[in-house]
């Protein structure tokens, strides 16, 4: 049994899926559980916020190959599927034909009409435990918890992150998504729809990691202005960024370009920029500010950033993989990771501390391609916040009691260059935002990466010309994201 | 004396009565023969139990590891919440971890962790194949209500699967574990009535002819993916059998609380662990007290300042990180001793619930700033198939050595082998 079960392996998986040239199944992600229940019966408590948590795989949650089923998870779709259906009756009369009943509301838990046989196992379930047990049930089967072909789910999922509505059931019914224009159509309704602002907001918190923002630690003695309220500001600024762009039909690039963004007042005062009229309303930067885009904002600067200092390794790989689409390989065994230490006798910037990865040849030939993108942001701390010096603390140990806390201010180096792209020398989110938004590299990482939320895996080779087709659109829409995921939203299976 | 009483026989009693059953410790003493070292009326010895228990990053090893071997050892100060119990447990160290080695995808952690828990390469994504406790849980545990128990308590880490999850059913299939209090009490102990198994079973038995008819239809990835939710449905419908009412309760853990004090979480899973052993639920348990690569934070210790993975790493040879390294690992052992206490107090047959327990803790590392993936610390406790305790053993076998001796000559689940393991360890049953 269990070398049967060897076929879960990622190869496997990949391997059988263009084998018998079917796409594979996939499995509601806990976001889209938590819109489909909120469509599907008005539920709006968020049960899936309590499953068991999910991975990331290239990057996403919502890849094929991680989407199994454990006891737990199961456990826990029926203990929600139970609450769910109770709820749902509460002050609601059981319905008296129970074949109506399962036919009408099966249609749109499984999104499909019933067979025969499936509206007689539901029907059964009715005449002993009426429409509660039918929706009890309904929510546990595979049937509504996976999805296979059909245009209607596959447009909705990606589009809405939730369930089809009755018209695009109507339209699939009609056969009208079986043609590229009719597809199109759909997708241009849909996008127009606010539940389209959900899913773009789900893919862009996956994408840019909003998690290792909202569960990230920083040093309360360093950064007592750090809070889960904060936290949550950063990724707001971020989320509202991109709708302004998305919805705005703005080019997209201008993620990294921006010269604006959405603050509140914390925000401003930790940016030192003065308060904004209304909390996240657009403000435009001062004048000779070096921010710009998603690179000056805190989300990205504090995400990649331990809790006492910055990391210029964790954002250079985070550009790498992230924003560039490049996988920056992790330290082969046996790697020494101690950095010297910065001691008091003899405090070192982050770049000093660095140094060894740089003159190791060991070391080099992939750090290089990291650090010195990190370099050329250090003006900026673990929270985002501007500064000119790098400031250390030495805080006493326990065994000191009575010494006080020291600091020394160090200059900054701030030269930074990203490897593999010509005349990349930046010394600043600005600098660096404006090669990335004139980088093809870039530019096809975006089509990359919504190539593999809307697919749900990797590109492989045999994609490429998907890639490439997206990339024309991208472009010659001036990199209007609607576009692109109009694009993907017709090519997608 | 009393006619002995067979299990089975409460089982068929429960759907008879109808009423709420609720279940607990400790077995009736009805159910034990004369000598209370077995059930009277089946004649079967108290079974044996399992349980890995695993610490995220790895230790200090000079406040860790003792300098002595044999019985005569001196505690380490990471060790010394366990000298209560110092006949109850037995130190292993050198212990190696050599399939941390091989060259592939992930970090010292990933790698170290597959290989540890599972004696095989990290895939990229998850273990490369069963860990110990489901490979023991795939021959033992088919009589038991929970094939296997997976208990979590502090959720910090960099949160990859591999990180997160500490048993594994297979290639790339984790098992997360259930690290809220009351949800595990409800799935342990939670009021179930007869109408509602009887519901519940007719809900799962729908979900399962679904998935048994969608999956004729697809093609192999997929159908494998449904044999999964399959599966998991019939360990579902295994669980919520009826269970006997004439058992005492279980306090219900509050809902709510701070659900950062791991201290608090933690001795609310190790109770009910407890429970769940002594009721017998299972035979087979693993316990997260914190995850691999951990970022959990210590503030009833006074650090605040950075989380463990933070802290192995910072100027980690400094007389004031070792020390920092040295609470830490030392509060793990007071948890782990907690709950060797717990065991031991818990009567069953003629002895202890501890009698009867095989416990291994383990941790991802050696000295943890080094990644170092030879040399690992291990404590077994116990006493279940004559476990030989009360002594620190410097070891020259394997990870894979030592739980083929565990889960062969302790447990006896007759596995042919272990990835990593070449030879049982020797000087682990008496």
């Amino acid at each position: 049994m269990l070398a049967a079960r060897i076929v879960w392996s990622l190869m496997a998986v990949m391997a059988l899926a263009a084998e018998t040239g079917r796409p594979s199944l996939r499995r509601l992600t806990h976001s889209q559980y938590n819109n489909t229940v909120r469509d599907l019966l008005g539920d709006q408590t968020g049960p899936a916020s309590q499953f068991p948590q999910e991975d990331f795989v290239h990057g996403f949650k919502n890849q094929v190959e991680a989407q199994s089923i454990s006891p737990l998870q199961a456990e826990a779709y029926g203990a929600a599927a139970e609450r769910l259906a109770r709820n749902y009756f509460r002050g609601r009369e059981t319905p008296r034909d129970g074949g109506q009943f399962v036919r009408e509301f099966g249609r749109k838990a499984f999104r499909r009409p019933l067979a025969e046989a499936e509206a007689r196992r539901y029907g059964a379930l009715f005449a002993r435990g009426g429409g509660q047990l039918v929706v009890e049930a309904m929510l546990q089967s595979p049937h509504f918890l996976f999805r296979g072909e059909g245009a209607d789910s596959r447009l909705s999922y990606f589009l809405w992150d939730s369930m089809p509505d009755d018209q695009l059931l109507r339209s699939a019914a009609a056969g009208e998504l079986a043609t590229a224009a009719g597809i199109e159509k759909a997708a241009r309704r849909m996008l127009g729809d606010p539940r389209a602002r959900q899913a773009l907001d789900e893919f862009v918190s996956q994408w840019l990691r909003f998690d290792r923002v909202l569960n990230t630690v920083k040093d309360r003695r360093l950064y007592p202005q750090f809070n889960p309220e904060l936290a949550y500001a950063m990724t707001e600024e971020t989320r509202r960024l991109v709708a302004d762009l998305v919805w705005g039909s703005r080019s997209f690039m201008e993620i990294f370009t921006a010269e604006y963004g959405f603050l509140n007042t914390d925000l401003a005062s930790l940016y030192g920029f003065p308060a904004p009229g209304e909390e996240f309303g657009k403000v435009q930067f001062p004048a000779g500010s070096d921010r710009a885009g998603i690179l000056g904002q805190a989300t990205l600067l504090a995400l990649t950033s331990k809790p006492e200092e910055t990391s210029p390794t964790e954002r250079g790989v985070f550009i790498r993989a992230q924003l560039l689409c490049q996988e920056v390989p992790d330290p082969p065994p046996g790697t020494d990771n101690n950095l010297p230490a910065s001691t008091e006798a003899r405090p070192l910037t982050n770049r000093e501390r660095l140094g060894v990865h740089l003159t190791n040849p060991a070391c080099a030939t992939c750090h290089q391609l990291m650090d010195p993108i990190g370099f050329g942001l250090e003006k900026f701390d673990a929270v985002g916040k501007r500064r000119e010096k790098q400031s250390i603390t030495f805080f006493p140990g326990r065994q000191e009691r009575g010494s006080r806390a020291k600091a020394v201010e160090l200059e900054i180096d701030t030269r930074g260059a990203v490897a593999g792209i010509a005349n990349s020398e930046f010394s600043s989110p600005k600098d660096l935002g404006r090669i990335l938004a004139g980088s093809a590299q870039c530019q096809e990482c975006v089509v990359r990466q919504l190539f593999r939320y809307a697919f749900g895996r990797q590109e492989t080779s045999a994609d490429r010309p998907v890639i490439a087709r997206g990339l024309e659109v991208f472009r010659s829409s001036q990199f209007r994201l609607q576009e692109l995921i109009i694009y993907m939203a017709g090519v997608v299976r | 004396m009393k006619k002995p009483l067979s299990r089975r026989t409460f089982l068929k009693g429960v759907s008879l009565t109808g009423a709420a059953a609720r279940i607990a410790l400790p077995p009736l003493e009805a159910m034990f023969n004369s000598h209370g070292t077995a059930y009277g009326a089946e004649r079967a010895p108290i079974e044996t139990r399992f349980l890995l228990w695993f610490n995220g990053n790895g230790i200090p090893e000079k406040y860790w590891i003792p300098t002595e071997t044999g019985p005569g050892y001196t505690m380490t100060p990471c060790l010394a919440p366990l000298a209560p119990f110092r006949n109850d447990v037995h130190v292993i160290t050198g212990v190696d971890n050599p399939s941390a080695r091989k060259p592939g995808p992930g970090n010292d952690h990933h790698r170290s962790m597959s290989a540890l828990v599972s004696g095989t390469s990290f895939t990229g994504r998850g273990a490369g194949g069963p860990s110990i406790d489901q490979a023991i849980a795939a021959r033992l545990g088919g009589q038991s209500l929970f094939r296997s128990l997976q208990i979590g308590v502090s959720q910090e880490s960099f949160g990859e699967s591999i990180q997160r999850n500490l048993s594994w059913a297979a290639y790339d299939r984790a098992l997360p574990p259930e690290m809220i209090p009351h949800k595990l009490f409800d799935r342990l102990f939670g009021a179930r009535d007869e109408g509602w198994i009887a519901r519940k079973k007719s809900v799962l038995d729908a979900v399962a002819e679904d998935a048994t008819q969608l999956q004729a239809g697809l093609g192999k990835a997929d159908q494998d993916r449904l044999g999964d939710h399959l599966e998991s449905i019939r360990e579902l419908e295994r669980a919520i059998a009826g269970l006997p009412p004439e058992y005492a309760q279980v306090e219900e853990p509050e809902q709510g609380g701070d659900m950062k004090d791991w201290p608090r979480i933690a001795k609310l899973q190790t109770g009910l662990l407890a429970h769940a052993l002594v009721t017998r639920q299972t035979r087979v348990a693993s316990y997260m007290l914190t995850k691999c690569q951990g970022l959990s934070r210590f503030p009833w210790l006074g650090y605040t300042a950075a989380r463990h993975h933070d802290y192995t790493h910072q100027n980690a040879e400094s007389p004031e990180s070792q020390r920092v390294m040295r609470d830490i690992c030392r509060w793990h052992v007071e948890e782990f001793a907690g709950l060797v206490g717990k065991l031991k107090a818990t009567p069953e047959g003629a002895g202890n619930l501890l009698d009867n327990c095989c416990l291994v803790y383990i941790h991802e590392h050696a000295e943890a700033n080094a990644h170092k993936n030879n040399g690992l610390a291990v404590i077994v406790a116990g006493h279940a198939g004559r476990l030989v305790t009360g002594r620190h053993t410097k070891s020259a076998g394997t990870i894979g050595d030592l739980y083929l001796a565990l889960a062969n000559d302790v447990m006896g689940a007759g596995l042919e082998g272990f990835p990593s393991g070449r030879a049982k360890l020797a000087g682990i049953a008496g």
